[in-house]
């Protein structure tokens, strides 16, 4: 096996939409948060976007049956306003690629996402889609990100829907702190995205209490 | 030489006095028999139409790179050898016809006109080995993009796609594919216009909502009338048949599982009974029956799935939230004994994974009263919904002789009157001791094979119920050599069995060389392995029989003349899953 | 004095619709970001390319279906324009409209009958024909 980097940068030719920094990056919080009013406009506009985030109708693979049962009653995605499913990419926002990337699918996925119009996010869902996961076979894609900008990863093979759920409200909390521009014409045009935290350490304390697991053999 | 192989061997001679090479042995007891290149049309033109035979489905065709195989076979040149599986319903019996070619410019004469089926499965010969067909109709790539270089299931080709270097998608390339990637029409042979009227060529794209999946379909069109249709798939193929040369025996089966994603351990239950078959182990009562219950659980939840997403195809909004519920249920369960939701993969060679838990009996049990009168909600939801019938009813109509020309098995087959289900016809794993029915329905069309699927719910849950009731008690192993991995009971204590232990789960088994068979009655039709070993920890060739393959080639011929809207409404009949079909 | 008021109040919701409208779209334009890329105005077509265009000539079948609503549409115009004055009408009015409207379905029943709306076709598959030539040619 040859293993490579690469920096997001050189694999994301097309990507129009670019990150100017992050809230407590002093100079941009200056000249945005000069207007007190128009931060908090984008703000309240950022809390409607992360409260109503459509996704696209957009399957691949085994995943894409976890994801569906994440819509369906027991696990109610609804909840999160992300119920509405587009088939259209010109109508959605956020893309969940869910199951394997093949490269015989690649231009097409790569075709969708650029039809789909700004303010838009990456899912990337499962373990193929991360990084090519247990397919490491000449006609997968080891990874959604080696041509796509992703905004967060869920691992599993399938992830199970609770997981999935999970990732989704990261992204909305992530996309709730996110700073755009409130018009073309004027402002700076650049997207300001919040912090990220560590997931490890903000669940670290909780997981370290689990001292005793179940055992398989009874239900 | 068994007498019945003996027996076609005799009629073959008799009519084909140099063409016929020679028998091989293999595992399964299916006649093998190995044709000269040039008469194998003859042969099996004989074999398809003479009464006494009637071998009428073309089952699979495949081929084998035997270039690198350590015990090649006596018959073979050492080159390519192209396999023809033909099955009989009359007798109720398989024969293998093989032909080796050479390696250099290897080629036979394509049987596109004595079975109609063959059409795709030739084209993934060319595509994966570079097999030339003399005459077909349409040779090209199917599961590789056009713009693929190399013969992917060569021994020469790497497997990995690390080993291939980085994937740029450079906006040059992006054009190029796109330009390959688009439809034309004249290249397919289709008009670009009637008398009349111009048609429509429309994209039911990789990406659509009523395809389950990345499947494309171009549809010549005459206003909402569908002249022709061409399917491209090839979208989900993940090398399933390349990784098994490369992965070993035990560690394949998570790679199983993931062939037919709804299906769960029904997918393990062929490949281990294969290599428990190449190996001769016989495993215990007890496996038996888990093995059974779990596959008609998976068989459940599969057929939930395309309950829940055919009547959403056809408008139905809300009995998919339902359905799905109950796949949860079933989760429960399968989660509960096997550790995983959709791909447990559990079952292990010579056994399963570990014994049921304590308290699975309650679980069941709970399912097994809750769900009939599930069944009947549904059925009075959707079934007897007026739209849903007449949307159903009479669309994609096609009878036994048609099936069995196509291939198509499963439900697809019952719905047209032919009782034949391979659990009943060829029992496996204990199937003989069970009492269930097999439900057939008569016009062939959509909603009789929504009737079929529904009603083998309701014979599943028999089995299952079977299963609760007497299951056998004993070990969930067999104490055979080469079941991977071994019962650990002794293994604490003498030093052979540790061994053993420590070589299977990281070496893997060494399965002794033969080639095998196992087909299954899986949830969307027959699901066969045919694995090659060459005496070593990894498969030689791992082929992969699966029905969807077969049932989406003929969704072209029973969709011309229908609306679009009917052929989603086929579409969501036939009950394929992508990942079965490209593998 | 009745007429200018009508016309009063036609000018007003004239002026408000457009005055809405124009601001929904001004607004519209002006707010959000803005970026430009190729694909964004190509056609969707689940992510491949298209094949041929999207205006064509269509079979003549559907232009009778269309000229077929025309002509009902225009009935239900008469009935219209019947149903405002059918107090003054009376019964004489009422027989006549019953005869316009018999007449009318009797071309209806006739239209039915000899399927002008019938545009399905018989299904065209190829199988039983593939299997009907091998068994003649098996026989030779």
């Amino acid at each position: 096996m040859r293993w490579w980097f690469s920096k997001p940068s050189d694999v994301h030719p097309n990507e129009t939409s670019f990150t100017v920094g992050t809230n407590g990056d002093g100079s941009f919080q200056e000249t945005v948060g000069k207007s007190l009013i128009l931060a908090r406009l984008q703000d309240l506009i950022a809390w409607g976007r992360k409260n109503s985030m459509w996704p696209f109708h957009f399957g691949l693979s085994c995943c894409f049956v976890e994801m569906a049962t994440s819509f369906t009653s027991k696990y109610d995605i609804s909840r999160f306003g992300a119920e509405v499913v587009r088939g259209t990419p010109r109508e959605a926002d956020v893309m969940i690629i869910a199951g394997t990337v093949f490269i015989k699918m690649a231009p097409v996925i790569r075709r969708l996402h650029d039809q789909m119009l700004e303010p838009r996010w990456v899912i990337s869902m499962g373990s193929c889609a991360n990084s090519g996961g247990m397919y490491d076979i000449y006609s997968v894609v080891q990874g959604v990100d080696k041509f796509l900008p992703v905004d967060l990863y869920v691992p599993g093979c399938p992830p199970r829907p609770d997981a999935f759920m999970q990732g989704l409200t990261l992204l909305r909390e992530s996309v709730g702190k996110e700073r755009r521009p409130l018009c073309w014409w004027a402002g700076p045009q650049g997207v300001i995205k919040g912090e990220k935290p560590s997931q490890r350490d903000l669940h670290r304390e909780e997981r370290i209490k689990t001292t005793l697991l179940r055992t398989p053999d009874q239900v | 030489m068994t007498a019945k192989a003996s027996a076609i061997k005799n009629i073959l001679q008799k009519h084909f006095t140099d063409a016929v090479r020679g028998e091989q042995e293999t595992r399964d007891g299916i006649p093998t028999f190995w044709v000269e290149p040039g008469r194998v049309k003859e042969v099996l033109r004989y074999l398809k139409w003479d009464e006494n035979l009637q071998y009428r489905m073309l089952y699979d065709l495949t081929a084998i790179d035997e270039r690198t195989r350590k015990h090649k076979p006596e018959l073979s040149t050492g080159g390519f050898t192209v396999v023809y599986h033909l099955l009989s319903f009359e007798r109720n019996e398989d024969i293998r016809i093989k032909t080796a070619l050479e390696e250099t410019n290897p080629s036979l004469p394509s049987i596109t006109d004595l079975w109609i089926n063959a059409n795709w499965y030739e084209r993934e010969v060319w595509d994966m080995f570079g097999i030339t067909f003399d005459n077909h109709p349409h040779l090209e790539r199917i599961l590789m993009p056009r713009t693929w270089q190399g013969r992917p299931l060569r021994k020469d080709y790497p497997a990995r796609g690390t080993e291939i270097g980085p994937f740029e998608l450079s906006a040059e390339k992006q054009e190029r594919e796109q330009e390959a990637l688009q439809f034309n029409p004249e290249e397919w042979g289709m008009a670009r216009q009637s008398e009349d009227s111009e048609f429509m060529f429309l994209n039911l794209g990789p990406q659509h909502p009523g395809t389950h999946g990345i499947l494309r379909i171009m549809i010549q069109l005459e206003g909402e009338e569908i002249i022709d249709a061409i399917p491209e798939i090839g979208f989900h193929h993940r090398g399933a048949e390349k990784m098994g040369e490369r992965q070993t025996w035990h560690s394949y089966i998570p790679y199983t599982d993931r062939v037919d994603y709804l299906g769960g351990v029904m997918n393990n239950f062929p490949y281990v009974m294969a290599v428990e078959q190449l190996a001769g182990i016989e495993i215990p009562d007890r496996v038996k029956v888990i093995r059974i219950m779990m596959s008609e659980l998976f068989r459940i939840a599969s057929h939930l799935v395309w309950y829940g997403t055919f009547a959403q195809d056809i408008g139905q909004l809300s009995p998919v939230f339902y359905m799905f519920s109950d796949r949860e249920r079933i989760f429960n369960i399968v989660e509960a004994v096997c550790g995983a939701r959709m791909h447990p993969n559990w079952f292990r060679i010579g056994g399963i994974a570990q014994d049921l838990p304590k308290g699975w009996d309650q679980l069941i049990r709970e399912f097994i009263t809750m769900f009939p009168t599930k069944l009947d909600e549904y059925d009075k939801l959707v079934m007897q919904n007026t739209i849903f019938q007449q949307r159903t009813k009479g669309i994609g109509a096609y009878d036994t002789e048609e099936a069995i020309e196509w291939g198509v098995t499963g439900p697809g087959l019952r719905a047209t009157g032919f009782e034949w289900d391979f659990r009943k016809k060829r029992p496996y794993s204990g199937f003989e001791q069970f009492e269930f029915d097999v439900p057939i329905a008569h016009e062939g069309d959509c909603y009789a094979r929504a009737e079929v699927r529904i009603e083998e719910m309701r014979q599943s849950l028999r089995i299952i119920e079977q299963c609760l009731n007497h299951m056998p008690a004993g070990p969930y192993k067999s104490d055979h050599p080469l079941t991977t991995p071994p019962l650990k009971n002794h293994t604490m204590k003498d030093i052979e069995t540790l061994i053993n232990h420590f070589v299977h789960v990281s070496w893997g088994p060494v399965i002794p060389e033969g080639e095998g068979f196992v087909g299954i009655e899986a949830t969307k039709g027959n699901n066969g392995y045919y694995l090659i070993s060459d005496g070593g920890a990894q498969s030689y060739r791992t082929r992969i029989r699966a029905p969807s393959f077969a049932h989406i080639q003929m969704v072209p011929d029973i969709s011309r003349g229908h609306m679009i809207s009917d052929l989603l409404a086929i579409l969501g009949s036939v009950d394929f899953v992508l990942a079965d079909v490209d593998r | 004095m009745e007429q200018s008021n009508i016309e009063w109040s036609f000018v007003v919701y004239g002026a408000a619709v457009t005055g809405l409208v124009s601001a929904i779209m001004l607004l519209s334009y002006l707010l959000g970001e803005s970026r430009q890329s190729a694909e964004k105005h190509e056609p969707y077509e689940s992510g491949v390319e298209t094949t041929g265009m999207a205006r064509m000539r269509f079979s003549s079948q559907f232009y009778l279906i269309a000229i077929l609503f025309v002509i009902f549409d225009l009935e239900a115009v008469f009935l219209f324009s019947w149903s405002v004055a059918v107090r003054e009408a009376g019964w004489t009015g009422f027989a006549v409209a019953g005869v316009f409207i018999l007449i009318l379905t009797a071309a209806l029943m006739y239209e039915w009958g000899s399927g002008a709306l019938h545009i399905f076709n018989q299904r065209k598959g190829r199988t039983k024909q593939f299997l009907a030539k091998q068994r003649t040619s098996q026989k030779e």
